[in-house]
Order: C-alpha cells, then structure tokens, then sequence
C-alpha cells in the first residue's frame, strides 16, 4: 500500500513537472465548459481535440463537463473555464439580473430553439393547437418551461391550456410511452433517443418543434469571459477560428465527429450520437445560417432572443440592452 | 417469535447463508417480475438486462471511475479522521471549545449537503480539494459525536484513579479514554465511510469527468437505465467493501475492543 502511494505520488510529481516544462514553451492553454454532460450535440469541441484543428492554432483544450447553462455561465464567470456553451437567453437573464456579469456570447451555435413537444401518434396530437387540454410533462428546471405559455399563447391558447406535471427528465420517456402523459417537453437534439423508445414500444414519436410554432430565437451559444477576451483575445481569436472549423467538419461528417467524442469519452455510443448530430445539426445548419451565415449572432434577432426571454422570465424590457451581452470581434475575425 | 434454528451444524449453516439465500430470492423475484409482466427496460431493467449492460463496458473503464470515487471518498475518510478525532478530544478537555464548537458542528450536520455542493464547487474550482470536503462535510459530524461520546464514557472511577495517581492529562487520555472509545469510534467510522461514497456521488454529481456517480448521471442522461443500475450495484458493492473493511480492521487491529462472544 505504502509503495504503491509512494510510486502513484512521484508519478504525480513527475507528470505535474512534465506538464509545466511542456507548457512554457508550447500551445497555449483553454478551458472549454460545456453546459451538460458530453452527448452528441456537444461533439464540436471533442472533433476539434481530435482532428487536431485546436492543435494546429497552438492550442492545448481541455473540456470541462457542466450541469446546466447558468452552472456553464457561473464557471466561467468566475475563471474556471474561459469559453464555453450556453443558452444566450440564460445568459441574458442572468446580465439583466446583475449587469457586472463578465461573460458574453460570441457565437451562436443553435439559432433556432430547441424546445418541443413529443408525443405518440396514437394519441392524436397532430398540430400544436391539438394539445389544448392535455397532460404534459416536462423537466422540473429546464428553460422550455418558461417558453411553455408564450408559445401556448401565441398558437391561441390559453397559458394554462396544459395540465402540466414535472418529473426527472429520465423518467420523462417512460411517461410518455406508458401512456402517464400524453405529451412531454423535450429538446429536438435528444429525438433519436426518444424515437428508440417509442419503437421498442411498438409506438410512433411525433414531435413538434416550437420554433414552428413561433418561437424563434437563439440558444445554446459560445460564451467567453470578458478577461478571456481582454487578456487573450490572440487566443481567443484562434480558439474561435478553430471551433468554427470543428462546427462545419461535425456537419459534414457526423459519423467521424461520432467517433471522436467517443474515442475522449468511451461511454457513449457511435450510433446514438451520430444519430443526435443529424438532429442538432438541424439546429445550427438551416434557412437562418444560410440567410445569416454560420454562428452569426445578427442585431434583429439578438433583440428578438431578448423579446421572448424578458417575457418568458417576467423581466421589463428594458433592464438590458441586449447587446451588451454580445461580443462580435471573434465572429468577424473568422 | 417462535422461529427456532436447527441446532449444530445446520443451523450454522443457515445463520450464514440466509443473507445469501434472501438476496439470490430477491433477485430471482425481480428477474421473474421483469419476465411475466415484460417491463420495458427503462421502467425497471431486469438483472439479466443489469448484467449484460455491466459486462458491456470495459473493464478499463469500470476502474478509472471506481479510482476516481473511490480516490475521493478515501481522501474525504482520512481527513475527517484527522480532523474529527483531535477536535472531539479537545472538546472533552475544554468545556468552553466543547460548548463553542457544538452548536457549529450541528449547524454544519444539519445543513443539506447537496444543497452546498455546488456553491462549495464555485468557491473552490471543480477538482479533488473541494469534492474532498464535499466528502468530509458528511463523514466528519459522526466521527466527532462518536468519538466524544467514547471518551465520555469512560469509567469514572478509572479517571479517578489516574488523577490520584497523578497521572498527567496526556496519558490519560491516551491510555485511559482513547482506549475506552475505540469501539464507539469504530462505529463511528463504519457510519462514516458509507458517507464517504455518498459524499463522493454527490460529489460528482454536481462536478466531474469521471467516477461512478458520473457515470450513473451520466448514463441516464443518454436513458441507459440498465448500464445507471450496473453502476448503482456496482457502487454499493463497494461501500459495502469498505464498510467490512473497517470492521477487518478492528478485528485485527484492536481485537480487544469487540464485544465478547
């Protein structure tokens, strides 16, 4: 035991000295803070690593798993991670509340919003106005929720059309195929997942996104900390350029991207992410970026974001600019 | 109760294997349940299911997140020992850091650790340190009670003794007290060992890249219920370990301390 702890120790010593003669001369070090655990839609970051696109801008990234946008904001605003993924609305709300937040989007990954409605085809919620009176269930701390009366209100119904329950969003499938919901709220990133337990049940998934419905805004986005941005903006650029890169090749080639994450993360499994890119990728790749170009971040729906987040969370319009949470210089150095 | 044991060598027999038998009936039930009414395996996966999904993982993998928890509840363990036993003798000498210090602790104990996690993660950044207190802030209140409660319970007479004797308050502590509180410490420690994991999950739960309850959360995030239950057993084999372990080593250690048979 004693010789084993003693051996374990110098070989902490020696890769600690390892590490540190290695990192005064070579790649700069970044800390990139995902939002939630590795899965397919956070495979960007895991492509760049491995593809070696972070390597050829001279930079040494490490990831960081999160448990939620505002755990993300939180890490990187107090400089444990620089740059990172999370909801620009849970950032905005988040400024609005205390405006000397060091933290700021400088991409946008998801342009339109994930949130949807999932259901079975048996049970005859074809449209979103069909859901006018029916049991749904949603995750107790997911920002759907706060979207859930706005999108009922702007579809004709009233904001409390639904009988709403909350359950652990793993339970949330269960419910569904057992018929103890009839509809849930989930994000169109995870419509593969579900889909495999509708048809182990012998059931079809339907889901309807919101965004169809209306809700039209950015989402998860590329978040750095304002002394990331001052202090490196060199390596903030090349971080950015990198990512970018890492972006189109996950889109191209989901398969491959599928493959890199689980090379860093052994858990996961090929197919169900690259199943989960074909899904996300909707997100990020569609008429918006094409009309906009790829991560923009454009100043009429940055306000539009801004619209639906102030009244999803009851906050005045005008306790924030919401340009003041937007940071542009990485997006036209790409 | 009116159950009665066979006598000699059968009843030894059953004493020893009913825990097995009870366990292997459980699970056979559990298997039969899963089977007759065929559950979907996100509802309850069967043992079988259980089984398949924990010989689907590598086995390289199994161990670098049992070192990860295991690391940190072991760390969190050794800590609380060094820090709760010095603390629950210098509260028995000093009536006044007994009475300044207790209602702290109870503060402390009573405050929802899964709720200070993640303000303990912010505070002091997402590696071992702050897991490792995470660890301690649910070992460290049985120690310490444990601890007191033993050397309280010294015999008053033995104390009177030593103070007619003259003995200095160094030694009868060491010889006299610390020796009369080694089983309630043990017990103590065997309470808190089992936090230790508990802390280490809650640990990871809130931050980590790796561990079981990484794992566990990190499987039902991709609605793998049977690989998250692989984990859960898996987990609780290894507090269960533990737990015997420290009884191993009071059985080797400080034989003397366990109650006669």
């Amino acid at each position: 035991m004693r010789k084993g702890f003693t051996r374990s120790f110098l070989f902490a010593a020696s890769l600690a000295g390892g590490l540190m003669s290695q990192g005064a001369l070579a790649a700069d070090k970044v800390t990139y803070q995902l939002d939630w655990l590795p899965g397919g839609d956070k495979s960007p970051v895991y492509v760049g690593v491995q593809q070696g696109f972070f390597e050829a801008e001279g930079l040494e990234v490490s990831i960081a798993s999160g448990r939620g946008s505002t755990d993300a904001i939180t890490k990187i605003a107090t400089g444990q991670a620089d740059i990172g993924s999370a909801d620009i609305g849970a950032l905005m709300a988040a400024k609005a509340q205390d405006d000397s937040l060091p933290v700021k989007a400088v991409y946008s990954i998801f342009n339109q919003a994930p949130h949807a409605f999932f259901t079975l085809k048996k049970n005859g919620i074809a449209e979103l106005t069909d859901i006018d009176g029916k049991k749904v269930a949603t995750s107790p701390f997911t920002s759907s929720n706060a979207f859930l009366p706005l999108v009922l209100k702007g579809n004709g119904l009233a904001e409390d059309a639904v009988k709403l329950t909350k359950a652990d969003p793993g339970a949330l499938g269960p419910m569904l195929m057992n018929g103890g919901t009839d509809a849930i709220i989930a994000w169109v990133t995870n419509i593969a997942l579900f889909a495999d337990q509708a048809k182990a049940t012998g059931n079809e998934l339907v889901v309807l996104p919101w965004s169809d419905a209306g809700l039209e805004l950015y989402s998860s986005s590329v978040v750095a900390s304002d002394k990331f941005l001052s202090e490196r903006p060199d390596v903030a650029k090349r971080f950015m350029r990198a990512f970018d890169k890492s972006l189109k090749f996950t889109h191209d080639n989901p398969r491959k991207a599928a493959e890199d994450l689980h090379s860093m993360v052994p858990e996961v499994d090929v197919d169900v992410v690259t199943a989960q890119i074909g899904d996300t990728m909707k997100l990020v790749v569609n008429s918006v970026s094409d009309r906009d170009g790829l991560g923009a971040l454009t100043e009429e729906r940055v306000a539009l974001t801004w619209d639906w987040v102030a009244q999803a969370e009851k906050l005045e319009k005008g306790v924030l600019n919401p340009e003041t949470v937007i940071d542009r210089d990485l997006l036209e150095a790409l | 109760m009116s159950l009665k044991l066979p006598d000699g060598k059968a009843g030894r027999f059953l004493l020893t294997a009913a825990p097995w038998l009870f366990f292997l009936a459980l699970i056979v039930l559990w298997e039969l349940v899963c089977q007759v009414f065929s559950l979907p395996e996100y509802v309850l996966p069967a043992p079988s299911a259980i089984v398949d999904a924990f010989f689907n993982v590598e086995f390289s993998r199994w161990m670098t997140h049992l070192w990860a928890t295991l690391r940190v509840a072991l760390m969190g363990f050794v800590v609380s020992i060094l820090v709760a036993i010095p603390i629950a003798i210098a509260m028995m000498r000093s009536e006044l850091l007994s009475r300044t210090l207790y209602p702290l602790l109870v503060v402390i104990q009573s405050t929802p650790v899964v709720a200070v996690a993640p303000l303990i993660i912010v505070l002091m950044g997402s590696d071992d340190p702050s897991r490792v207190l995470i660890t301690c802030l649910l070992t460290f209140f049985p120690l310490v009670v444990s601890t007191a409660t033993g050397i309280n319970e010294t015999p008053a007479e033995l104390i009177e003794l030593s103070r007619s004797l003259d003995a200095p308050t160094r030694r009868e502590t060491w010889q006299i007290r610390i020796p009369y509180a080694i089983p309630h410490i043990f017990s103590g420690l065997r309470v808190a060992i089992t936090l230790a994991i508990i802390g280490a999950v809650v640990a990871e739960f809130v931050a980590a890249e790796e561990g079981l309850g990484y794992f566990i959360q990190f499987s039902t995030s991709f609605f793998r219920i049977p690989q998250a239950f692989a984990g859960l057993f898996f987990l609780a084999v290894v507090s269960l370990l533990l737990f015997k372990s420290v009884q191993w080593a009071q059985q080797i250690f400080f034989p003397w301390s366990l109650p006669r048979k």
